[in-house]
């Protein structure tokens, strides 16, 4: 009887807990929901800078949690997408790789982490490429560790598809080479399914539109 | 009563809880100037705001009592203010210190180019090195576009500031390296031996250079070796004088290289008229291995070897009996040996050390007589550098040279070796992110001269804005007189001093640099009665301007670089102070790059110009006071991206001097003064074709 109570609480305790890594604090759900709501609505730099910085004041209270720094990194790599200002750009993607590490720290081995890293690298290349091609290197193996922590993860077809996309035919790029790539990454964004609500689920609208590209 | 009672506590304590503070205000600098998007927060808690763009922010919280407010934007040091929450609605007049990013801190900038690949500060990167027309991708005459370095195509070398070549020494991974050129022809300049792909970061130094390095009286150009290589490839090229192929092999944490080249240039001088007159045009065979070991994260040891043989004949016209040329013939034959390991340990001490081994051999026939010659250098090193603060450190090291020639004449040899062993100390020290101060000392010993030396050396930096900054440097440097005069007897270190002033202005696409110096040389070798002494002296002055934009013309990116130098020296058999004839008081170069996407191509187009250059007319009383005619040359090449067989490849075409322009190098007079002739470049054209294949990666790799 006493084994039996024991086994019932620990059951409570389990459940609880996980309910608890499932649900999250009410809190943090709504206002990282409220800060991916600012992504969706952002239409530039200055509106991603503000969700960043939302994410920022998270980050701040919620330690253990990596979204936050992870969606600051997301909200600095498009903050600098949408920059003309070269330096500008180096700084929000510099930023944006802090974050990343920030995020890595408590999330070890996150396909989702190593995927935003490689789309980094890659952008800061772009930068200057003739100086940084060795960031052309480093973003390859980004997206090469987060195809082996979760090959089924849609975001690394699209980040790679969109650099190949972006990369001059002559240069080992173009729509042709991007186009297999990108069909691989709509078709994982079907099946995708994020954990929770709250979990990277961005990107199938982005594949969808740069495939039709493809055309 | 009682519920209405209990009612009123319950709306009151409901009112408690929701009370609402309102915290508004505006962000500014110390200097008054609002600041954007900076983040404004409530500590431990989600509540803050994001500044628009006149620095004003409003936030409500439902927090009370004392709390802490947090504001940061990029560029700016984090700061935060105490409030507290039960008086009302606040409003907060807030200023930000501005903080200094990598990219706006001071760096140790006199004398000195630094070409690499995500380095800050770097000029040039090492695609561009390998890209510049004219240059066929050799190291050296690609820095021939800075400011600072002479074109020169009659002699092996740079020749900087004044300086000869021998002023200028090349190292490898810190090691240095005692012969970088290849086997030369009399009177025309022959291409560095390391491949300029070997390397991913070039630091040209025309001056006042760290103590680090040695036994450079003019300048020393630092190359670091690449890492390991991404993937398994292997390059194929195929020239028009040739070809070679490399395998790359990667593994986990290590990655070896072999590669072999074979050069002959037979066929493209039936095509190109030369000069002179070849028995046995220019042959070429040789190999390379590299090893790559990651040994830690932070850990890595890295061997290179190579080996090169050349054989070359020829007649050389013979001013003084036309009708019988001279014969010269040359068989050379280079070994090279660069072991480096390098690991960090803790946070703050890194120790590099290496080992290097150099033996070049030349001999061969000159007009009748058996000559050979061969140098040999080697090398241990070791350096330890502390870090300390941020951005300071303090470095120490050693390093021990086994140097010397043998040389022979018709069977009459003669020898000298020389342990040079040397000891350094070196900081740099940033009083604040806007100024830094190194400080080094040198001591060397030579054990062939039985002397030592000691040589302070010094610089100053700081900012003058984000993107500018003035450099001072001083440093006396000292070096072993040649091998030509050392092995006729021991002498003494020649020694100079450099003083460098420059201001420059980096931004992302756009460099421009301005640097004035004064160099003064004293104990120079001279030969008086056949014997060398160390009475020698001279002195060089000038300045350079360099300007490079990559943003103004789309697609295309172009530097412009001109020199000034007064330079005047008595040192070798000159009979009095004079302008050496590798001296140009004016020196210009123009570097354009273009890519045209449509067409998959880069073109590329180098112009230099140098005024005349003094030569020696026996006829003329004063010493070298002819000059030649001004230096002009055009070259162009093109790239054409491509895929041959399905692998990636590029179509290489460069053409040297293309308008033709007469160039003369300096005069060769007959003994009795009455005839001269023109040193004159091998071939008034010279063109290479070739193709490049990269097999196993269809990206751009190099």
């Amino acid at each position: 009887m006493k084994n039996l109570m024991k086994s019932i609480t620990l059951l409570l305790v389990l459940i609880s807990l996980n309910s608890f890594a499932q649900n999250a604090d009410p809190k943090f759900l709504q206002a990282t929901k409220t800060g991916l709501e600012m992504i969706a609505n952002a239409k530039g730099a200055e509106d991603y800078l503000k969700a960043e910085n939302h994410f920022e004041r998270i980050a701040a209270v919620e330690t253990k949690e990596w979204l936050p720094s992870y969606y600051a990194a997301y909200c600095n790599l498009y903050a600098g997408y949408t920059t003309a200002n070269k330096e500008l750009k180096d700084q929000y993607w510099d930023k944006a790789l802090l974050e990343i590490d920030k995020a890595d720290v408590l999330s070890a081995n996150n396909s989702e982490i190593y995927a935003l890293k490689g789309a980094v690298q890659f952008m800061k290349m772009s930068v200057d490429p003739r100086t940084r091609m060795y960031l052309m290197g480093e973003s390859a193996e980004s997206l090469g560790k987060a195809a082996a922590l979760n090959p089924e993860n849609p975001r690394i077809d699209l980040i790679r598809g969109q650099d190949i996309f972006y990369t001059p035919e002559t240069f080992g790029g173009g729509k042709a080479k991007a186009k297999p790539i990108l069909e691989s990454a709509v078709a994982k964004f079907t099946i995708f399914k994020p954990a929770n609500t709250i979990n990277p689920n961005w990107g199938a609208e982005a594949a969808k539109a740069l495939l039709a590209q493809c055309k | 009563m009682q519920t209405f009672k209990l009612s009123l506590l319950f709306i009151f304590s409901f009112t408690l809880a929701k009370a609402q503070t309102k915290i508004s205000g505006i962000l500014k600098t110390t200097k008054g100037i609002a600041v954007a998007n900076a983040n404004i927060s409530l500590k431990n808690s989600y509540d803050g705001a994001s500044t628009d763009s006149t620095g004003r922010f409003a936030f409500t919280t439902t927090l009370s009592g004392p709390a802490v407010i947090l504001f940061s934007a990029l560029n700016f040091e984090r700061d935060s203010v105490q409030v507290n929450l039960d008086h009302g609605n606040l409003t907060l007049n807030l200023s930000i210190k501005e903080a200094m990013n990598q990219l706006q801190t001071v760096s140790i900038s006199a004398g000195s180019f630094i070409a690499g690949d995500g380095k800050k500060g770097a000029i040039l990167s090492s695609l561009d090195i390998a890209t510049i027309a004219g240059s066929r991708a050799d190291i050296f005459a690609a820095l021939q576009t800075l400011p600072g370095a002479q074109t020169s195509f009659s002699e092996s070398g740079l020749f900087v500031r004044g300086g000869s070549a021998s002023e200028t020494k090349t190292y490898f991974d810190g090691m240095l390296v005692k012969s970088p050129f290849n086997a030369t022809v009399p009177d025309q300049a022959s291409r560095g031996r390391l491949s300029a792909f070997l390397f991913k970061g070039t630091s040209f130094s025309a001056g006042g250079y760290s103590a680090q390095y040695g036994q450079a009286l003019s300048s020393a150009l630092v190359l670091e070796s690449t890492d390991l290589p991404e993937k398994t490839t292997t390059g194929i090229s195929i020239l028009s004088v040739g070809g070679g192929v490399d395998q790359n092999i990667r593994f986990k944490n290590s990655a070896i290289t072999v590669g072999g080249y074979y050069y002959n240039l037979s066929p493209a001088y039936s095509i190109i008229k030369q000069h002179h007159d070849y028995v046995k045009a220019p042959e070429q065979l040789g190999g390379n291995f590299q090893y790559k070991l990651k040994t830690s994260s932070t850990g890595m040891f890295k061997i290179y070897a190579s080996y090169g043989r050349t054989n070359l004949a020829l007649y050389k016209a013979n001013i003084d009996t036309p009708a019988m040329p001279n014969y010269f013939s040359n068989r050379n034959f280079n070994i090279y040996l660069n072991s480096t390991y390098k690991e960090y340990f803790g946070n703050s001490w890194k120790l590099e050390t290496g080992l290097a081994y150099n033996k070049d051999k030349d001999a061969g026939l000159m007009t009748i007589n058996d000559y050979s010659r061969q140098d040999h250098l080697l090398e241990g090193k070791a350096t330890v550098t502390k870090s300390f603060g941020q951005l300071s450190n303090f470095k120490f090291g050693t390093e021990t040279f086994h140097t010397g020639r043998l040389e022979s004449l018709n069977g009459l040899a003669r020898t000298y070796n020389d342990q040079i062993s040397s000891g350094f100390a070196e900081t740099d020290l940033f009083l604040t992110q806007k100024i830094v101060v190194r400080l080094g000392l040198r001591g060397e010993y030579s054990s062939y001269l039985q002397k030592y030396n000691l040589a302070p050396r010094s610089s100053l930096s700081f900012k003058t804005s984000a993107h500018a900054q003035v450099s001072f440097a001083y440093g006396r440097f000292y070096q072993n007189p040649e091998d030509e005069y050392l092995i006729i007897k021991p002498t003494d270190f020649e020694h100079a001093d450099h003083y460098i002033l420059k201001y420059e202005i980096n931004t992302t696409d756009r460099n421009f640099r301005i640097e004035g110096y004064y160099k003064d040389y004293n104990r120079l070798t001279k030969i008086s009665n056949g014997t060398p002494d160390n009475s020698g002296s001279g002195y060089a002055k000038g300045f350079e301007l360099f300007w490079r934009d990559k943003k103004s013309i789309k697609n295309a990116d172009y530097w412009l670089s001109y020199s000034f130098l007064d330079t005047k020296r008595d040192f070798r058999d000159f009979p009095m102070m004079a302008t050496p004839s590798f001296a140009a008081k004016h020196t210009v170069s123009v570097v354009y790059k273009h890519f045209i996407e449509s067409l998959h191509t880069q073109f590329g187009g180098t112009y230099s110009f140098a005024s005349g250059r003094p030569y020696v007319n026996p006829n003329n009383p004063v010493y070298l006071a002819d000059k030649t005619q001004n230096f002009n040359s055009l070259s162009l090449n093109v790239s054409y991206l491509t895929h041959v067989l399905k692998q990636f490849s590029v179509l290489y075409l460069n053409i040297n001097n293309v308008p033709g322009f007469n160039q003369v190098y300096g005069y060769q007079y007959s003994t009795n003064g009455l005839n001269r002739q023109a040193i004159v470049p091998a071939a008034k054209r010279d063109f290479l074709i070739g193709i490049m294949i990269t097999i196993g990666d269809d990206t751009f790799v190099r």
